[in-house]
C-alpha cells in the first residue's frame, strides 16, 4: 500500500497545490471589493488579517491556541492508545468481541457532540469533558481501524508465532504492530482530524478558552472577522496535523519494512 | 412628478410597500411549533397589527427565536436583512450598531426584566462581594452582562476578578446543577432552579435601588424604517397599544393567561412580576426619558470599558422616539405614563 507523503516536486505541482487556495483568496478579494453584501457579512480579507495580527499581538490568539491543542494532544493520546489496544483485543478474541461489538457499535453510531449536554453534567464545563470528548472521537475509528487490521494478518503469521512460542507482548510487538502499520495509521489519521474538529465544536458550546470558544465569542460579539480568523486557524492546523501525520506515516511504514 | 402621485397615489403606495413585515420575536418551543411570549404574544392576541397590515395588502410574519442565542441570532438577521424588526436586548442591539448595522429603537420596552444572581442552596456566599475569584456562568454579550458588571462594580468588583464561564442560560443551568459553577447570573428562569434545590437567589434586579434591569424593547432596521415610516408608524403603534393594555391592572390575569398559553408557567411570570421597587404602569411605559437614554449611555460606556466594542458613540445615535411620540399622539395616551415610576411601596402583585 502506497501512502501519499507530501514533498515539493516541481513548480508545475507546486503552482497546483496553491491553486485552489489561491483561487479563493482572489474571488474573496472580488467579491467583497463589488460590495455585493455589506462588510459585516463578507468581511474583506485585509480585515481579517487584521483581527488576526490583533489577536496575535496581544496573545490572545496563543492562549487559545495552546489550550486547544493541549486539549487535543492529551485526549487523542488517551482514545488513540485505547482505541488500539481495544481494537487488538477485540481482533484477537471472538468471545471480546462477541461481548462488545453492540454496545460498540451502537456507540460508534451516535455523534460525539450529542454526548456534550450530558458529559457537561457529569463532568462540568472544565477540562475533562472536553478531553473525554476529544478521546471518544479518537477512540472509536482507531479501534475499528486496528480491529480490522488485525483481523486482515494471514493466519499463518500467528501459526509461526505460536510454533516458536512467542509471548504475547513479543507477539504484539514484531507481528501485530508492524504488519498493522498502514490500516491503524490511516484510522489515526483520520481519528485525528475528527477528534480536532469536535474539540472546535464542543469548545464552541461551552469553554473559557479556545479555538472555538474565541469563535463562539466573535459571534456573540458579532465580530466576524474574528470568527474567520478562527475559521482560517482551525482549517490551518487540521491541514497542518494531517500533513504530519502522513509523514509520520512514511517514515512508519519504513520501519516496518525494515522490521 | 406632485401631480403623477396625485392622480395615482394608490399606485405609488402600493409600488412603494413592502409584502411583508418581519419581526423577530423570543419563541418557547412546544413540540414543533413554537408560542411567542411577552409584547408579541399580546399583539397577536390584539390581532390590531395583522389586520392594519392586511388592510394595505401586507403579511405580518413572526420570526420565532430561541431563548439559548437571541442576540446573536437577531444581530445576524439584521445584517443580513432578513428581518425588519425584532424585541430583543440592549447589549446585543449596542454590539450591532457599533459593528457598522445600523439599527433603531422605535418602541421602549419600559423599566425591563428582572436579573437575578444564583447560587448553590448551600453557598456560604451571602453578597457578591463573596464571590471573588470564583467561577460564574455569565452568557457574554446578553443584556444580563451589564447587569452583573453593574452590580459588580457598584461593589467595588470588576469583571476580571470572577472565573467567567461563558455558558448560554441552559449550560448555566446545568453547570450550576452539577456543581461546576459558584454562581449563574440569568433571567427569571431562575424561579424553577430555586423550586427544584438547584440554586437559591443571591441578588436580583428587584432590590430598591439597584434597578439595573435588563432591557429588551423593539428595534427596528435603519433601512426599513427611513424607506417605510408609514409601515413603521403601524408596528410602533401596535407595541405602544399591547403596553397600555397590559398596563391596566384589570387586564392582569388575562396577560398571565397569555403567557401561559405561550409556554411559560404562570407561576414564574407571578414570581417574576412580585415584590418589586417599580410599579406596575411604569413597567410598561414606551416613553424615551432619561430612564432610558442614561441606560444606553452607562452600557455603552461599559461596552467600550471592557473592550466588547470597538468604539464608543453617543447613545442618541440608537433611538427614534418619533414613532412613540405619533402613537400617544394616535392612541389618545399623551401623558397616560406622566407618573412616578416607582411605586409608592412596593409592588406586591402576584406574592400572593
Amino acid at each position: 500500500m502506497s501512502i501519499p507523503v507530501f514533498r515539493w516536486r516541481s513548480p508545475h505541482e507546486r503552482f497546483l497545490f496553491l491553486l485552489s487556495p489561491l483561487l479563493v483568496i482572489f474571488a474573496w478579494v472580488w467579491v467583497s471589493r463589488l460590495g455585493l453584501f455589506p462588510d459585516q457579512i463578507l468581511v474583506p480579507p485585509q480585515h481579517v488579517w487584521e483581527a488576526a495580527l490583533g489577536l496575535w499581538e496581544s496573545g490572545e490568539l496563543q492562549m487559545h491556541l495552546q489550550q486547544s491543542l493541549y486539549r487535543l494532544v492529551i485526549g487523542f493520546s488517551v482514545g488513540a492508545l485505547l482505541g488500539v489496544a481495544f481494537g487488538i483485543l477485540i481482533g484477537l478474541s471472538n468471545t471480546v468481541e462477541n461481548a462488545c461489538s453492540p454496545l460498540f457499535h451502537a456507540i460508534r453510531q451516535v455523534p460525539t457532540v450529542a454526548f456534550i449536554p450530558m458529559l457537561i453534567l457529569v463532568f462540568g464545563v472544565e477540562e475533562t469533558f472536553k478531553i473525554i470528548i476529544v478521546a471518544k472521537a479518537a477512540f472509536f475509528p482507531v479501534a475499528l481501524a486496528t480491529h480490522d487490521a488485525v483481523r486482515g494478518i494471514p493466519k499463518a503469521y500467528f501459526e509461526v508465532a505460536r510454533a516458536y512460542r512467542l509471548p504475547t507482548w513479543l507477539l504484539v510487538w514484531r507481528i501485530i504492530l508492524p504488519s498493522t502499520v498502514p490500516p491503524v495509521l490511516t484510522g489515526l489519521r483520520i481519528s485525528l482530524g475528527r477528534s480536532w474538529m469536535v474539540l472546535v465544536a464542543a469548545e464552541l458550546l461551552a469553554a473559557d478558552s479556545g479555538i472555538g470558544q474565541m469563535m463562539e465569542m466573535g459571534r456573540q460579539m458579532f465580530r466576524i472577522d474574528i470568527v474567520m480568523v478562527g475559521v482560517f486557524v482551525t482549517g490551518l492546523i487540521g491541514f497542518s496535523l494531517d500533513r504530519l501525520f502522513r509523514s509520520l506515516e512514511g517514515r512508519l511504514v519504513k520501519w516496518k519494512h525494515q522490521s | 412628478m406632485a401631480t403623477i402621485v396625485l392622480a395615482f397615489p394608490g399606485s405609488v403606495a402600493w409600488a412603494e410597500q413592502p409584502k411583508e413585515v418581519r419581526i423577530a420575536t423570543v419563541a418557547h418551543y412546544n413540540g414543533s411549533r413554537p408560542s411567542f411570549i411577552g409584547s408579541a404574544a399580546v399583539i397577536e392576541k390584539q390581532g390590531w397589527l395583522r389586520e392594519e397590515l392586511k388592510k394595505r395588502g401586507i403579511r405580518l410574519v413572526w420570526v420565532p427565536v430561541a431563548p439559548q442565542s437571541v442576540g446573536a441570532t437577531i444581530n445576524e438577521s439584521f445584517a443580513n436583512h432578513s428581518i425588519d424588526f425584532a424585541g430583543y436586548g440592549d447589549l446585543p442591539s449596542i454590539i450591532l450598531n457599533a459593528g457598522g448595522v445600523e439599527t433603531r429603537l422605535i418602541v421602549p420596552g419600559g423599566r425591563g426584566n428582572n436579573v437575578y444572581l444564583l447560587v448553590p442552596p448551600n453557598s456560604p456566599a451571602k453578597s457578591i462581594t463573596d464571590l471573588k475569584g470564583k467561577r460564574i456562568a455569565l452568557h457574554r454579550g446578553r443584556p444580563w452582562e451589564i447587569t452583573f458588571a453593574r452590580l459588580a462594580e457598584a461593589n467595588g468588583l470588576k469583571l476580571t476578578d470572577f472565573r467567567i464561564a461563558n455558558l448560554n442560560p441552559g449550560a448555566g443551568a446545568a453547570a450550576l446543577a452539577a456543581g461546576n459553577v459558584d454562581a449563574f447570573v440569568t433571567l427569571s428562569d431562575a424561579f424553577p432552579l430555586v423550586d427544584k434545590k438547584i440554586g437559591r437567589i443571591l441578588w436580583s434586579t428587584k432590590t430598591p435601588g439597584q434597578d439595573w434591569k435588563m432591557r429588551a424593547e423593539l428595534w427596528g432596521d435603519k433601512a426599513f424604517i427611513e424607506k417605510y415610516p408609514d409601515i413603521t408608524q403601524i408596528v410602533a403603534n401596535a407595541y405602544v397599544r399591547a403596553a397600555h393594555w397590559v398596563a391596566q391592572e384589570e387586564n392582569y390575569p388575562e396577560f398571565i393567561r397569555i403567557a401561559v398559553v405561550g409556554g411559560q408557567d404562570a407561576e414564574v411570570v407571578k414570581r417574576e412580576y412580585a415584590d418589586d421597587s417599580i410599579s406596575w404602569k411604569a413597567r410598561w411605559n414606551p416613553v424615551f426619558d432619561e430612564f432610558v437614554t442614561s441606560h444606553y449611555r452607562n452600557a455603552i460606556y461599559y461596552s467600550r470599558k471592557v473592550n466588547l466594542i470597538r468604539n464608543a458613540f453617543d447613545e442618541s445615535r440608537l433611538f427614534e422616539p418619533k414613532f412613540v411620540r405619533q402613537a400617544l399622539k394616535d392612541l389618545k395616551l399623551e401623558g397616560y405614563w406622566d407618573t412616578p415610576a416607582v411605586a409608592a411601596s412596593t409592588d406586591k402583585r402576584g406574592s400572593s
